[in-house]
């Protein structure tokens, strides 16, 4: 094989090419007059010695010409210019490059974007050792159908740890909810209990001091805490020495003993140790804390399952308890994506089809260039290029194309990653960071080139099967161009159809959408305010003074019309359960909550029945609610309830009044049956703070400020967590909606901009190709009109045949997104409709445009054109 | 990695250049009458093509080349053997061998 010298000979070829070739001259010219010499001395004449000796050798230039291909530069040199001469061809055809090259950007950019969040959310959601092991744990009593499902008791887990047999590692994840930390600053965090052991069921050790022990969990003990990776940095600069210093975590002393690896639930700030709760709770099962667990190595779930219910049965009646209880696992894997499914589908559906649109889109482009390009081909084939050579130069300027639209993509992806991620339609797994993928870009990359390389070469394929004498003789642009006509409108038709199912599905989005928010909640969310506020003092004297208090003060206020509080926003607050008891009816679930005065007039829920509460009922000395009118429909059918005492709990309260309803988590949730108790100071400890509601009058703007100063005019310390209008939460109900909506919509536009691109230049490219044959039908008299109608409907055809094709792929695919359609069928005609008529007019204007310029050719300049 | 020629006047060309220049450093137009008085036929054609052979030999690293001065003192390049070219025109050797006598079994002489 050549060596390194051979290579670095070549390069001296190319570089010095004068002086290489020089040499070769040289030599040759030595050899001839050698030759020459010689015959001379044979007793030829000089002039006849000289002809015999050229004529001996055979021709100087050839020999000079071969000898350099292979000295010289040869592939090297020829590749260099091939280069030279794309990037001339690539500035020349500015407007072809610049359409290719976003063209393709766009299609690698957003695929690979897209995809690596999904691989984030779907693929690698859980980015621990063995994730399939992950399983979390009920324990069933048989019997009682789906009622009989609950969580093990701490006892169970503990039990089940020691045994070893199934789980390797088990822990109760209680979860994350908002509580005040204070660090000498203090602010309302997210708080996760968990106990011992549940960093080592995930395979986590934290990155600096110790995780908890069984010991930590018992309430006798003083709390230890840890602290996530981003908290410790905010609040503590990551100071190491942090370990033994006292935070409060709601109002309760706690020493610092460990800080977490960064990424590991990257949104908890604190961590504490669970359950820490009054003796006889270990041995409680069912207390809504999840248990999860880590099956041993190469153990099955459902192995696992049978084995532990056996276990669990027999201690069970070994403790005198009912026979027959058993376990139930579910996939820790599958209970993190659930949800995601249809979205995430969807989503890269769409993009995989940008990603077709674009490549279709290119091979469009090239293909009609390469038709225009017949002729240049045939010429420079003519004067002696070779087929490979030719090809070459193709590739070269595909290979061109595809790596500038390569490079531009990965840029895009990079840019449009967290954008992406930010305005992403799921929510995405607590410890999923979505960054750049490596396989999905390559692969990306690898589509987008071998789609410029396969339509790249098309031209210069077919030129190898065109005799040059009829191409050149023929003096037509026409010739081998059926070819490239009929191929290009099937890609208009795979354009248009793909450009449908887009816009279909952005479509329906949209009017569902539109239908979700124009639902009636029951109040109207733009006329008041909440300020989510408590004090720092967690206990619940504090907080029953300081509520009422606080309404009292705000209530004052001038820009105020009416001022109340309630335990819980109307959307997304937690809620309390009851169950009211009917003679010879099942138990009806309600839905209780504590309101101050005022909370009805300053949310807006009319009043239908009785009275609403006032001050003075805060010291009737009985329960008192109000309820809603759907409670009312069930518990007291046909008869007015207000006067009645509501059949729930130990004390039956006295019905006052009945207020509308109003669709409790936003629009997709179903009305609720609701009681609202008068508050009088007597509800047990609750953490979860009052929530003050306002109407203001006039601009709310002006009154936040007063808001805050009344918050902390009333007494004790607290802490404002938010102010925000009932328009911000309810628009934040459908914040995932919207996104959906946003997101699709935006793919739905690229696929129909690149579409109607491609059908753009595609036509375009038809007419420069045909304007000969224009001119010569204008001479014989075709009208522009004429012209015009032609060149339209040579695309309306394949526009045609991609709208019905896309109907049915857009009638086929979008049940995919049934599930996330609100009040909308996936077939919905409105939909359906709007896509056909968007695309169908933006093809045929995209049509039209190029043709239009073709009818006003001049016949004459046609004519002479080729 | 051994090359073998597949198109035969290449390879007759090539192995007849390599046994010239086995017995010593010579230049183009030396080897072109030495080839001559070898055979006839090989440089019939064209003498000229034999320079696109000496770049490729010298290219596959059979040969290697310099400019010198011949003994009557002219500018010339002069070709020799690489030990490449040296084990080229052993296995050249050796192949033909072969073929001669399985050509002489099959004639039957």
């Amino acid at each position: 094989m050549p060596g390194i010298r051979h290579w670095l000979a070549r390069l001296r070829a190319v570089v010095r090419r004068d002086v290489v070739a020089g040499e070769i001259r040289e030599e040759l010219q030595i050899h001839l007059d050698m030759r020459a010499e010689d015959l001379e001395r044979q007793g030829l004449p000089r002039v006849e010695a000289r002809r015999q000796a050229a004529r001996r050798f055979g021709s100087v230039a050839l020999h000079q010409d071969r000898g350099y291909d292979i000295r010289g530069g040869g592939v090297m040199e020829t590749i260099i210019q091939d280069l030279r001469y794309s990037v001339r061809l690539f500035w020349t055809h500015r407007g072809f490059s610049f359409v290719a090259v976003a063209t393709l950007a766009l299609g690698v950019g957003l695929c690979t974007a897209l995809f690596s969040v999904i691989h984030a959310a779907i693929l690698r959601p859980l980015p621990y050792p063995d994730p399939q092991q992950l399983v979390r744990v009920n324990v069933v009593v048989p019997g009682r159908g789906e009622a009989g499902e609950f969580a093990p008791s701490l006892d169970d887990v503990r039990t089940w740890r020691a045994d070893q047999r199934v789980f390797r590692q088990i822990a109760v994840d209680r979860g994350a909810s908002d509580v005040i930390v204070d660090t000498g600053y203090p602010e309302r965090v997210p708080v996760q209990q968990v106990s011992e052991g549940f960093l080592e069921v995930l395979g986590v050790a934290p990155s600096l001091g110790r995780s908890f022990s069984a010991e930590d969990t018992r309430r006798e003990i003083p709390l230890v805490a840890l602290l996530g990776h981003g908290y410790s940095q905010t609040r503590f600069g990551g100071d190491r020495g942090v370990l033994g210093r006292q935070i409060r975590i709601a109002g309760e002393s706690a020493t610092i003993v460990g800080i977490l690896p960064a990424g590991f639930y990257p949104r908890v700030a604190v961590w504490q140790p669970f359950p820490r709760r009054p003796a006889g709770f270990e041995s409680m099962r069912g207390t809504g804390a999840p248990v999860i667990g880590r099956l041993q190595p190469g153990l099955s779930r459902a192995r696992a399952e049978s084995s532990l219910s056996q276990i669990v049965d027999v201690l069970d009646t070994a403790h005198g308890k009912p026979a027959g209880t058993s376990v139930r696992m579910y996939s820790h894997y599958d209970e993190t994506v659930e949800g995601s499914g249809p979205i995430v589908w969807t989503l890269a559906g769409a993009v995989a089809a940008i990603l077709l649109i674009a490549c279709v889109n290119v091979a469009g482009l090239l293909l009609a260039r390469g038709a225009t390009r017949q002729r240049e081909l045939a010429i420079r084939a003519s004067i002696g290029a070779g087929r490979v050579r030719l090809i070459r130069q193709l590739l070269s300027e595909s290979v061109m194309l595809a790596a500038a639209g390569g490079l531009a993509g990965i840029v895009l992806a990079w840019v449009s990653l967290d954008a992406l991620v930010a305005i992403l339609p799921l929510a995405l797994p607590e410890n999923a960071t979505p960054s750049l993928n490596v396989e999905v870009l390559a692969f990306s990359v690898i589509v987008a080139v071998f789609t410029s390389l396969l339509f790249g070469l098309v031209p210069a394929l077919r030129l190898s099967r065109v005799n040059l004498n009829t191409t050149l003789a023929a003096s037509d642009r026409r010739s081998g161009a059926p070819l490239s006509r009929r191929s290009g409108q099937w890609l208009i038709a795979i354009e248009v159809a793909l450009g449908v199912v887009l816009l279909a599905g952005a479509g329906l989005m949209i009017r569902s959408f539109a239908r979700l928010v124009s639902v009636d909640l029951g109040y109207n969310p733009d006329a008041f305010l909440t300020m989510e506020v408590s004090p720092l003092d967690p206990s619940p004297a504090v907080a029953a003074q300081y509520y009422p208090a606080l309404v009292e003060a705000v209530r004052r206020l001038p820009e105020v019309e009416a001022a109340g509080a309630a335990d819980q926003l109307p959307i997304g607050g937690s809620r309390r359960a009851g169950f009211v008891t009917v003679p010879e009816q099942q138990p009806i679930r309600v839905d209780e909550r504590q309101v101050l005065p005022g909370f009805f007039e300053a949310i807006g829920l009319p009043l239908k029945a009785g009275r609403l509460p006032t001050e003075a009922d805060r010291t009737a000395g009985r329960p008192l609610v109000v309820i809603n009118e759907l409670t009312a429909r069930r518990i007291f059918p046909g008869v007015s309830p207000v006067g009645r005492l509501l059949p729930l709990g130990k004390e039956p309260p006295e019905i006052i009044g009945v207020v509308g309803d109003f669709l409790q988590d936003g629009a997709r949730s179903p009305v609720r049956a609701n009681v609202y108790f008068v508050y009088q100071g007597y509800a047990e400890l609750r953490r979860q703070p009052f929530v003050v509601f306002v109407r203001p009058r006039g601009a709310p703007s002006a009154l936040v400020a007063r808001l805050r100063d009344a918050a902390h005019s009333v007494g004790p310390r607290v802490l404002i967590d938010r102010i925000r209008s009932g328009d911000d939460f309810v628009s934040e109900s459908v914040t995932v909606p919207r996104r959906r909506m946003v997101l699709l919509g935006l793919l739905g536009g690229i696929g129909l901009v690149l579409t109607v691109v491609g059908i753009f230049s595609m036509t375009a490219y038809a007419v420069v190709r045909r304007t000969r044959e224009i001119g010569v039908r204008m001479a014989f008299g075709a009208t522009s009109g004429h012209v015009v109608r032609t060149m339209v409907r040579d695309t309306a055809w394949p526009v045609s045949l991609g709208l019905a094709a896309g109907i049915g792929g857009a009638y086929l695919t979008t049940r995919v997104i049934a599930t996330l359609l609100f009040e909308t069928t996936p077939h919905d005609a409105g939909a359906f409709a709007a896509a056909l008529a968007t695309l169908g007019v933006s093809a045929i204007v995209a049509a039209w445009l190029p043709a239009r310029r073709a009818a006003r050719v001049d016949p004459v300049v046609a004519l002479r054109s080729d | 990695m051994r090359k073998t020629n597949s198109d035969q006047l290449h390879g007759t060309l090539d192995m007849l250049v390599l046994k010239v220049l086995g017995d010593g450093p010579l230049h183009g137009y030396a080897i072109a009458v030495r080839l001559e008085k070898l055979s006839k036929e090989v440089l019939q054609v064209e003498e000229g093509s034999l320079y696109p052979a000496l770049y490729r030999m010298e290219a596959r690293g059979w040969l290697s080349s310099d400019w010198s001065v011949t003994d009557t003192g002219r500018r010339a390049r002069f070709y020799r053997l690489t030990r490449g070219g040296r084990v080229q025109l052993a296995a050249e050797q050796e192949s033909w061998a072969r073929l001669t006598l399985a050509v002489r079994a099959v004639m039957g002489s």
